[in-house]
């Protein structure tokens, strides 16, 4: 018991990381963002007309964003995960989440 | 601002509108861009705005298409965000928008415009719509690039219309993308 603790306390892990997209000019800044697992994702619309940041195979939506509104998404597995905009669907953007 | 090439407003705001909406293939834009009021750019970016938001809503009473209708819902939200932001910059700097050939001229071509979409149905109307929705997009992309941009003297509505074309592009590669994934029958000349 005393061993793992000792482990536990000796292996650093990354404390979650706030990642912030900006949506401006009808594209999402960056377009690909590699993030960890339990890192947070943070939308904001700089944009004159809402958008969303929805994903498109996995269940996450920001709702409609107005000009200065924000939205996030807290991923919980890995993988890559492409999302788009509902409203503009010629936006795309992707997350590329890792382990860690 | 000069008043000297006033006379010119009709002509080449023509071209690159009006001609485009009558016909199907837009017109190239004038060489030099007419002198414009900031009041009557205001109106015409309103006018601009107005007359898509109501070929949408149109489109809503008439489309059975899923992908057609929520195109038309952006359409609303989009152009009444713009003309939101349009009439608070308006009252902001006390400008109030002036009526003018073009916008009249604009108004003409929507009336037409929906002559034509009110006799379709069906998927004839959804194609229809999009022919009108693409020849539009790329006529007011080319227009505020080519004509609203450089004859705005205000910086503040200058700097509204060059935010909004990106959503303008944005709408016409929409319109476009939906446009091809109804298939070839086309252009029944709205």
């Amino acid at each position: 018991m005393i061993v793992w603790l000792v482990l536990l306390l000796a292996v650093p892990t990354a404390p979650p990381i706030t990642h912030t997209v900006e949506i401006r000019g009808m594209e999402f800044h960056p377009a690909d963002l590699t993030v960890a697992v339990g890192d947070t994702i943070v939308w904001i619309n700089r944009d004159i007309v809402p958008h969303t940041a929805t994903g498109t195979r996995r269940k996450w939506d920001s709702g409609q964003l107005q000009q200065g509104d924000s939205g996030r998404y807290v991923p919980r597995r890995a993988g890559r995960a492409p999302y788009t905009c509902t409203l503009h669907p010629t936006m795309q953007g992707m997350l590329i989440i890792r382990k860690e | 601002m000069s008043r000297s090439g006033h006379r010119l407003l009709p002509l080449a705001l023509t071209l690159v509108f009006t001609s485009a909406l009558h016909a199907q293939n837009p017109a190239p834009a004038p060489a030099a861009a007419p002198d414009l009021s900031d009041p009557e750019v205001a109106h015409v970016a309103v006018t601009a705005n107005s007359i898509d938001i109501d070929a949408a809503k149109f489109a809503q009473t008439r489309t059975r298409n899923a992908a057609v209708r929520q195109f038309a819902a952006t359409m609303i939200t989009d152009h009444s965000a713009v003309n939101a932001q349009a009439a608070a910059l308006a009252t902001k700097l006390g400008v109030t928008p002036a009526d003018n050939a073009i916008s009249q001229s604009l108004e003409s071509g929507a009336k037409q415009a929906r002559t034509t979409l009110e006799s379709l149905h069906g998927a004839a109307f959804d194609r229809a719509y999009l022919d009108r929705e693409v020849v539009y997009h790329q006529a007011v992309l080319d227009a505020i690039d080519k004509v609203l941009v450089p004859t705005t003297e205000n910086a503040e509505l200058r700097k509204l219309l060059v935010d909004v074309g990106p959503a303008v592009a944005t709408h016409l590669e929409h319109a476009k993308q939906l446009r091809a994934q109804l298939g070839a029958p086309a252009r029944t000349g709205t």
